[in-house]
């Protein structure tokens, strides 16, 4: 590298802030309006670091809206869904990695399509079926239509884990008596923790941040979700910024929060296998 | 009766409740398009009516200028990312995880944290435009028809350019590094290295990632939606957008079905592509 031009440092570290103001901005933005009084808020010069910072905002969206009931929709309906697909994913995922059959091609195209699914192509029918089903506005209707996200996602990303397995461990268990149910709980499951993990992080993750499906299945406030609730904040004439920023930095922690331990176990995952060699 | 295979006995319930939710929806739609409210069967008049209708060549002619405005905007500004990150300086690792943060935002949070910093009046965005007079007076991103898509395409840019950034990096990583000697060996510069040995070799990541980033382009909803919900006069009308409101706001379940029919085939053939590209891939590293 020494051929590297003393220009060319300097494009690379301005390039290198570019990406971090570009990045950055924006969620500083946020959290620091989201701590404004009214009158830092809307005023020509901007305020920058708020003077008076408050917390008047997320008082706001705490006990004067519905952000609350829409954060506890959101969790029942994001884990409800998550851990529904996680349990029958984890059967596909198993026998996709493990046997041969026939078709299985085209049985593993379909569910990758199901992932790929332009969803704004099916929401007229599947809310005609919901309707008729009585599932609109249900927790179980929004539950079930996520599984059309997590569960291509989840058996996707465990089949992969399974693989990654030596089936030496499994065959062992068999020649000791274990069945393949008792193989797959007793022996492939323990060891496959981490890629679990990751799996329900992402489909928490994936259904926490849905909008489509729930603008048209959810609404009513009962079941509202929150980005729904969020677009709400806005889609009247006066919008209170202060208190929308506040409720995206209240949807935003949880999600902030399972990434940030995410990247741990995966680190924590990758070098242990480098360990192992 | 023949036996079924265990692998497909495990698979069963994830295939019949994909089945359920994905593949009955399809034919439903189909149905749907071909009859009217009472049920009776129309022949192509819901197809008609919809292309007749004003908004359909719009939403058509948006989409396209959306999908493709955010597709190569992305790619770029991702590869060119992906780039940087992979050069040595001091404090790349602060700046890789940094480059995530628009990615792992909430879609919403993101589209609404844009809105109020491209606000005409107090948004942060027109006043480090005007206060150094690089534009005179104020613009109205969200309200004038001319600046309201070029908005929309830059914030769902920022969002996945992270993206296309980490995948390519990671394509990036796996370049073996005889081949950059080679190049230093045969007196190549920087810009040299980059056009003919690291674009050529991230080739097969930059074409998945595209396919991926045109299919979810054409899938995203969220950002338009929450801001402007197609307006101002539909000037951010996606056909997405034009089939929720065919369906929710107008309550033309049988025109909206037949507008999903034609949209979900165009996006089909997209997938396919997507699906004929992967595989093949696999089948070269296998």
């Amino acid at each position: 590298m020494n051929e590297r031009t003393r220009a060319g440092v300097i494009f690379t570290y301005v390039c290198a802030a570019l990406v971090v103001a570009v990045c950055l901005f924006p969620f500083l933005w946020m959290a620091l309006s989201s701590i404004k009084v009214l009158r830092e808020l809307y005023t020509i010069p901007p305020v920058w670091i708020p003077t008076v910072p408050t917390l008047e905002n997320y008082r706001t969206v705490l006990f004067d809206s519905n952000i609350p009931r829409y954060f506890l929709n959101s969790v029942i309906i994001s884990v409800g869904s998550t851990t529904l697909a996680l349990s029958i994913a984890i059967f596909a995922a198993y026998g996709f990695a493990r046997f041969r059959f026939r078709g299985k091609a085209y049985y593993q195209s379909f569910i990758l399509i199901g992932q790929l699914l332009p969803t704004a192509a099916i929401i007229v029918p599947l809310f005609v079926t919901l309707r008729y089903l009585g599932l609109v506005n249900t927790y179980l209707g929004l539950i079930l239509v996520y599984m059309i996200i997590t569960l291509p996602l989840s058996v996707w990303m465990l089949t992969s884990y399974f693989r990654a397995i030596p089936v030496e461990l499994e065959e062992a268990a068999i020649i000791d008596g274990s069945s393949r149910l008792g193989v797959l709980f007793r022996v492939t499951l323990p060891l496959s923790i981490p890629g679990i993990i990751a799996v329900l992080v992402y489909s928490f993750i994936t259904t926490w941040n849905e909008f489509i499906f729930a603008l048209t299945f959810a609404t009513d406030s009962s079941v509202k979700t929150l980005p729904i609730g969020l677009a709400e904040f806005t889609t009247e004439f006066d919008t209170d910024w202060g208190a929308v920023m506040a409720a995206s930095m209240i949807m935003t922690i949880p999600i902030a929060v399972l990434f940030l331990s995410m990247q741990r176990l995966f680190i924590g995952g990758m070098t242990a296998g480098a360990t192992k060699g | 009766m023949t036996r079924i295979s265990p692998g497909l006995l495990f698979a069963l319930p994830a295939l019949i409740v994909l089945t359920m939710l994905v593949a009955y929806p399809i034919m439903y739609t189909a149905l749907l398009s071909v009859t009217d409210q009472q049920g009776n069967l129309v022949g192509l008049q819901n197809f008609q009516r919809v292309m007749q209708a004003r908004t359909t060549p719009v939403a058509f002619y948006n989409t396209l200028v959306w999908v493709g405005g955010s597709v190569v905007l992305q790619v770029v500004l991702g590869t060119a990312t992906a780039i940087l990150l992979n050069e040595k300086f001091a404090g790349r690792a602060i700046v890789r995880s940094i480059a995530v943060i628009p990615w792992v935002i909430p879609g919403i949070v993101g589209a609404l944290t844009w809105a109020w910093m491209f606000h005409t009046e107090f948004g942060i965005i027109n006043y480090m435009l005007t206060a150094p007079g690089i534009v005179d007076e104020p613009v109205g991103w969200l309200v004038s028809r001319n600046t309201v898509m070029p908005a929309m395409i830059a914030i769902n840019v920022w969002k996945l350019f992270p993206f296309v950034a980490i995948m390519v990096l990671a394509g990036l990583q796996a370049i073996p590094k005889d081949l950059y000697e080679a190049a230093r060996v045969d007196g190549a510069g920087f810009w040299d290295e980059v056009w003919h040995v690291t674009l050529p070799q991230v080739r097969p990541v930059i074409v998945a990632v595209t396919l991926l980033l045109v299919i979810w382009a054409l899938n995203h909803i969220t950002t338009i939606f929450a801001i402007t919900r197609g307006g101002p006069a539909n000037s951010t009308l996606i056909t997405p957008i034009q089939i929720f409101r065919l369906a929710f706001e107008s309550v033309q379940f049988h025109q909206a079905a037949a507008l999903s029919v034609m949209f979900f085939a165009a996006t089909m053939v997209i997938v396919a592509v997507y699906i004929k590209v992967l595989s093949a891939k696999e089948e070269k590293s296998l």
